[in-house]
């Protein structure tokens, strides 16, 4: 029931939940997230169709270098957008950011399906292969997903981890102790939207094609939902949330008719029924625990 | 000339129009509760299914019950047709309280768990209404509006009447909302709760009975918005009201999060906007609304008519 590109989809699901939860790590409510997603995709279509220098083959190959270029510069493109439009969005608050960056996420919408370049409504097609099959997506899915969660537990530890975390709790506060609330704001948004970007040139090529549809204020909310669901202290919620619920509606198919209602049921029944998300505090301190343990070499009970 | 922008001005009124229940609608249940709910769209959508299906209108052949409609005995004619479909999307929101905001309310859960459920809520009802209905577009029946002349002339510019009909409502719409809130027992009741819930409740006014009323009326607003929108264009389809849902919530915050004459206001000024926008730039339309949305916040953090608040320590 679980094929390859199941599974590619779903750790593109998990790379989004992180995308989303490293703002609120910094207690920022962004959706921003499908903008940059939809903004690196784009740049990825556009480069891998059009750019000769990329080496696109005419049986519909990519170079594998030329491949991870391009989640490079989509990550970068998106993570440079992020930069210009946080400095503006981050200074409000609350749902008033939220809304903000819905309509960030509107506007770069009809963009793509109102610019010249960007194919339209029916986008872009015949994106060039850098793999075979769907199972050549599996490792830099894999690949960009462990390198997200080594920085987010790297954050743990660092300065900048500690300042998000101090943010979170009380903005005021933390300012009053001598931190730059504004970059520490920043560095979390960039670094959501540079994750968001590389996110979207990986799906753009394994997807095959890209349009303005992928980046719409459905997929926001499916996307925090991701966070919520999974749970919002850790980064490992979202990647939980964003693996289980990516692979919930196509395991629902058998169900037919009714299996997207089946899925809002569970998007609405999830926050009452498990309000820390799936990895709870008391779990994560569990798992701590036996990684400690493994890390002294002891017998696990 | 005139009258070309004349006919382009009502055109605007009359979307500015719709645009504002939508944010009245998600003004009542801010100010009562504080969060914002997100299931408003579906319940637009879900007003203007009614309306179409309490005129007699047949169910299209994706549907769960292809060419099934009310027998024609029992089909209402539009006006009655468009306020009993407003009262059910209103009874529908009621829903939408109970399984979406009663549960969290009382535990006190963080306000981010609110948007996910009422998504949730809105989300299910869509595809709901997609299931029943199928997904493609409904045109509401020929005759909807017999007794009206298709245009009418004003200072020269024909209008669609439907045009001026849909402004018309509107109005009235937003003129009974302002006269139940400011002179009511029930709307000052309201409004003593969106002040201060524990001080309304020390005086003894039931606080979730207001709650529901706010839901009860809000969803109404929202209704009376899908069922005038059905007759004036068409219903597209199931996701019909996630567009205006969104457009609304531009003006709500355009307006300033729970100003009423802001939401009147940011509707209109955003109808006005819309309708200005030339055809050959009609592409773009759908991004104007957040354009000016992004401006204003990043000008005034508050909305235009929003009351700034006070951060307290």
């Amino acid at each position: 029931m679980i094929d390859n590109g199941l599974l590619v989809q779903m750790l593109i699901g998990a790379l989004l939940g992180v995308s989303v939860y490293l703002p609120l790590a910094a207690g920022q409510l962004s959706l921003a997230t499908p903008a940059f997603y939809a903004v690196g995709g784009t740049l990825a279509a556009l480069l891998s169709t059009s750019w000769p220098a990329l080496g696109a083959g005419p049986d519909g190959s990519l170079p594998l270098a030329s491949f991870l270029l391009v989640l490079l510069l989509g990550g970068l493109l998106a993570g440079s957008l992020a930069l210009l439009v946080g400095r503006l969005v981050l200074r409000l608050q609350g749902i008033y950011l939220a809304i903000a960056t819905i309509a960030l996420v509107e506007i770069v919408r009809v963009a793509i399906l109102n610019l010249p370049f960007t194919g339209g409504a029916i986008g872009i097609f015949g994106i060039p292969q850098p793999f075979p099959t769907a199972a050549g997506y599996l490792l830099p899915a894999l690949g960009l997903l462990a390198l997200a969660g080594w920085v987010c537990q790297r954050l743990e530890v660092m300065p900048l981890g500690r300042a998000m975390a101090a943010v979170r709790n009380d903005e005021l506060a933390a300012g009053c102790m001598g931190i730059d609330t504004t970059r520490v704001k920043l560095t979390a948004f960039v670094l959501s939207a540079v994750l968001a970007g590389s996110t979207g040139a990986l799906a753009a090529h394994f997807l095959n094609t890209w349009n303005a549809r992928q980046g719409s204020f459905d997929t926001a909310v499916t996307m925090l939902a991701f966070v919520i669901l999974g749970g919002a202290r850790s980064w490992l919620g979202p990647v939980v949330g964003g693996l289980l619920l990516t692979a919930l509606p196509e395991l629902l198919r058998p169900v037919g008719d009714g299996r997207l209602v089946l899925f809002a049921l569970v998007i609405l029944l999830g926050p009452v029924l498990f309000p820390q998300g799936l990895m709870t505090p008391a779990l994560l301190e569990r798992l701590g625990r036996l990684g400690e343990r493994a890390d002294q070499g002891e017998p696990q009970p | 000339m005139i009258e070309a922008l004349l006919q382009t001005l009502l055109n605007g009124a009359a979307t500015g129009g719709v645009y504002a229940l939508v944010a009245l609608g998600y003004t009542l249940v801010f100010s009562v509760l504080g969060v914002i709910n997100f299931a408003l769209g579906a319940l637009f959508s879900l007003g203007g299914y009614l309306t179409y299906l309490l005129m007699g209108g047949a169910i299209s052949a994706n549907g769960a019950l292809p060419g099934w409609g009310l027998p024609l005995p029992l089909a209402l004619p539009f006006p009655l047709a468009l306020v009993l479909a407003a009262l059910l999307t209103g009874l529908a929101s009621l829903v939408v309280e109970r399984v979406a905001f009663s549960p969290l309310r009382r535990r006190n859960a963080e306000p981010l768990l609110y948007l996910i459920t009422s998504l949730g809520a809105g989300l299910a009802l869509v595809n709901l209404l997609q299931m029943l209905m199928g997904a493609e577009g409904y045109a509401f029946p020929a005759g909807a509006l017999a007794g009206l002349p298709a245009a009418v002339v004003v200072g020269g510019a024909r209008i669609r009447s439907v045009q001026v009909l849909l402004l018309a409502v509107c109005a009235a719409a937003v003129l009974a909302l302002t006269l139940w809130l400011e002179h009511s027992r029930s709307g000052r009741a309201l409004r003593a709760v969106a002040e201060d819930a524990t001080t309304a409740r020390l005086l003894g006014i039931n606080s979730d009975a207001m709650l529901r009323l706010a839901f009860l009326v809000s969803g109404g607003l929202a209704g009376l918005g899908g069922g005038l929108i059905g007759v004036s264009i068409s219903l597209p389809g199931p996701y019909v009201g996630i567009g205006y849902g969104l457009k609304g919530l531009a003006v709500l915050v355009l307006g300033g999060l729970g100003s009423v004459p802001g939401a009147i206001a940011g509707g209109l000024l955003m109808g006005l906007a819309e309708a200005l926008v030339p055809g050959e730039a009609s592409g773009w339309r759908d991004a104007l609304a957040f354009a000016i949305l992004f401006a204003v916040l990043l000008l005034r953090p508050n909305g235009l008519l929003g009351r700034r608040l006070v951060e307290k320590v």
